[in-house]
């Protein structure tokens, strides 16, 4: 499924949006970015409540196609920044991380 | 200048997890016997009872005042001073941050304050096992703006560690970092090449009297004090640090 419409399907709030195009097959969770670098696939779709600059490096270099940031939390101005610099995407859910992980789920395995 | 055995990290009473058994008093018993010079009792976003080691120590060991301070990422850092004030008063200014949940020694443990005669001093109620709400990098500026030293502690650890949290190493300046208590240096360096030119310390993280002189760092300095140690982080001089052996696992 296109970003795109995973961003529409889930009605999530856009930071920084540069490639709406990429594919989404599968999403992972964690706050731990070690555990995202040693375990995260190329193309998932990443929820986390961590917000630190360290997450922009990590994503692109797991080549993930974006991540969420859950339960309402905002980053900061440099991590905006970087994410454009790095053609990163960036989004906020509302939602807790179980709920958005799980209509996240139910929209990529109906 | 000579070699120097030094434990940055050693939890008090103070912290809801450390054992009752960790009073002052008790913890300079324990120091001495394990023949350590140089040492800082770093609680949980707390460092009040390092006024009362030291009392107690009298300069030997030599204590520095210190906290463990948890941020909002959830990386835990060392925080240490050579005075007292700019310790207590930030964590006068961390307590005002820290979330409004009441400790439940129940649950968690007590978080005392105990003097130099064992007495009870006070205990603070907010549960000092909260990650400030603070960034990593606004907690080492306000302790570099107070004279303090950072050392991001058990870096590998998840949770926790400044590596097993973020991956890596932010911007900044990280010339000091602590391994684990049973993480070898070999495997620390053959994980995260990065800490290769890092002054790398070790400490025993005692929350237990009998986990005093478990591990240590070794330290190269004229004597054992704040000023040698941070130039000796830096490498000042032919001053030096270097881990103790690992602890055995169990």
């Amino acid at each position: 499924m296109k970003l795109k419409e995973v961003v529409k399907a889930l009605g999530l709030e856009i930071l920084v949006f540069p490639a709406p195009d990429l594919e989404v097959h599968d999403g992972y969770v964690s706050d731990l970015l070690s555990d995202v670098l040693a375990h995260a696939k190329p193309g998932e779709l990443w929820l986390t409540h961590q917000r630190h600059l360290n997450v922009v490096a990590v994503a692109k270099l797991r080549e993930l196609s974006g991540v969420i940031f859950v339960r309402g939390i905002r980053p900061g101005l440099d991590v905006l920044q970087k994410a454009r610099e790095e053609g990163v995407n960036l989004f906020v859910s509302e939602s807790d991380a179980f709920h958005t992980a799980g209509r996240l789920h139910r929209l990529l395995f109906p | 200048m000579r070699w120097f055995r030094i434990d940055l990290h050693i939890h008090s009473v103070l912290s809801p997890c450390g054992s009752l058994a960790m009073s002052p008093r008790r913890i300079v018993e324990e120091v001495r016997k394990a023949g350590l010079d140089l040492i800082a009792v770093c609680d949980h976003n707390a460092g009040e009872n390092g006024k009362y080691v030291r009392k107690i120590a009298k300069g030997s060991p030599v204590v520095l005042m210190g906290m463990e301070i948890q941020t909002a990422e959830e990386v835990e850092i060392l925080a240490l001073f050579a005075e007292e004030e700019p310790c207590l008063v930030l964590q006068e200014e961390l307590y005002a941050l820290l979330p409004p949940i009441r400790n439940d020694p129940e649950l968690f443990g007590d978080q005392l304050v105990v003097d130099e005669e064992d007495e009870i001093v006070r205990s603070l109620e907010k549960l000092l096992l909260s990650p400030v709400p603070l960034s990593l990098e606004e907690v080492v500026e306000r302790v570099k703006a107070r004279g303090g030293l950072v050392i991001p502690a058990h870096v590998d650890r998840v949770p926790g560690g400044l590596l097993g949290v973020l991956g890596f190493f932010p911007p900044g300046e990280w010339p000091a970092v602590e391994i684990s208590p049973w993480l070898s240096l070999k495997e620390a360096k053959e994980r995260w090449p990065e800490l290769e030119g890092r002054s790398i310390f070790r400490s025993s993280d005692a929350h237990y009297p009998e986990e005093i002189g478990r591990a240590w760092t070794e330290a190269y300095l004229r004597e054992p004090s704040f000023s040698e140690l941070s130039l000796a982080i830096l490498g000042e001089g032919g001053r030096r640090v270097r881990p103790g052996p690992a602890l055995k696992e169990g």
